[in-house]
């Protein structure tokens, strides 16, 4: 998987610089699905909490990911804006089994969303957890997050696990697409 | 007298803006034609229709076509999709239908999903390009056969062409995605 996912970023950008948010609530995957990229084991991926300073920068060869939790942390928030500019796409990861918390998810994604700097990043979201019981699907998931309000911005939605490694190569192949346009 | 003045300043020069949505079954070549506009009408090149992945959720594209500010929606065709389409209706100018000329075998799922799309109320009034697409591959229905396949004529009352397109070579997009950018901006003035 890991390996996979590094040949499609090396070959489809080139020497581009690309910048990527990660985005979504505590414990929905961020940190996992990073590791799935770097990683190249296939077994599976245990992590633990990212507690303090929550913004993680990560270079990936020429891609710059920076991961953040959402919903709480308000006093580091007006720091984040320094990363907005140039942002290409934002992956926004959910847990599709945390129902409950799903209205805080919408609220802080289109919160998020509303940031000037970023109205011409496009959004990849992550409906991950599908290994889990009761995890709900694509659709209901993208109807949960306000999804079909959207209007001036290019989305799609991707079921995965990303403790199995299954769904991120297709969102992360989604994505370079976009990206990359034209500009082939 | 100088807010006049600036008003009818903005009046003049503010542009006519439209949004049009793009409907069709998976694979009828919605997001190919997306791209190729891109080509045709923003002279950046989109992307290469080897590439473009089954859309799941909606691309969105800007471009000015004669003057008019358009906005592009093109949302998913896939089954479990489709119940994002009407989410689009009510903001809509104008409608692309776009049709694969070459799979008989989905004529009539795609005629389903047409007359479906035209029962509804909201887009009862908005002129309408029904794309007879991918002209490019042997065998393809003409736009005059697509047209009697689908029932043209049972569409009346609002602007309406039926257009034979190939988005893959860009053949025949300009001339049909210019008449309706043209009627949705007749309608849309109308309306001031």
């Amino acid at each position: 998987m890991g390996i996979l996912l590094s040949k499609v970023f090396q070959a489809v950008f080139g020497s581009k610089e690309v910048r990527i948010l990660i985005l979504g609530l505590d414990n929905a995957g961020k940190t996992t699905i990073l590791l799935r990229l770097q990683n190249e084991a296939e077994e599976d991926i245990q992590t633990i909490p990212t507690i303090g300073f929550n913004v993680e920068t990560l270079q990936y060869k020429n891609i710059k990911f920076q991961v953040w939790d959402l919903g709480g942390q308000t006093s580091i928030r007006p720091y984040w804006r320094c990363y907005y500019p140039n942002t290409d796409a934002i992956i926004f990861v959910v847990d599709s089994a945390d129902t409950e918390r799903l209205g805080i998810a919408k609220q802080e994604l289109a919160a998020m969303l509303e940031e000037e700097e970023l109205k011409d990043a496009i959004l990849l979201v992550f409906a991950n957890k599908q290994d889990q019981p009761g995890s709900l699907k694509a659709t209901q998931v993208s109807e949960a997050l306000g999804l079909p309000e959207l209007r001036s911005r290019q989305w799609t939605i991707q079921e995965a696990s990303a403790v199995k490694g299954k769904g991120l190569f297709e969102g992360f192949d989604w994505l370079v697409t976009c990206i990359k346009g034209g500009n082939a | 007298m100088f807010s006049l003045l600036a008003g009818l300043w903005r009046y003049l020069t503010s542009k006519t803006q439209v949004n049009v949505l793009i409907l069709g079954l998976d694979d009828a070549g919605k997001t190919t034609l997306l791209e190729q506009m891109k080509g045709i009408f923003k002279k950046v090149p989109g992307i290469p229709p080897a590439k473009i992945p089954p859309t799941i959720g909606l691309n969105v594209a800007k471009m000015d076509i004669g003057g008019v500010s358009v906005t592009f929606w093109d949302v998913g065709g896939q089954v479990r999709l489709r119940a994002l389409w009407e989410r689009y209706y009510a903001d809509a100018h104008a409608l692309i239908c776009v049709m694969d000329s070459a799979d008989a075998a989905r004529f009539e799922e795609a005629q389903l999903a047409f007359h479906a799309v035209r029962e509804q109320a909201e887009l009862h009034a908005l002129p309408l390009l029904l794309l007879a697409n991918k002209q490019d591959v042997a065998g393809a229905c003409s736009g005059g056969d697509i047209a009697a396949q689908f029932d043209a004529h049972k569409v009346m009352g609002v602007p309406f062409r039926v257009h034979a397109v190939s988005a893959l070579s860009g053949e025949g997009v300009n001339e049909g995605i210019s008449w309706l950018i043209a009627k949705a901006r007749e309608k849309t003035q109308g309306m001031t």
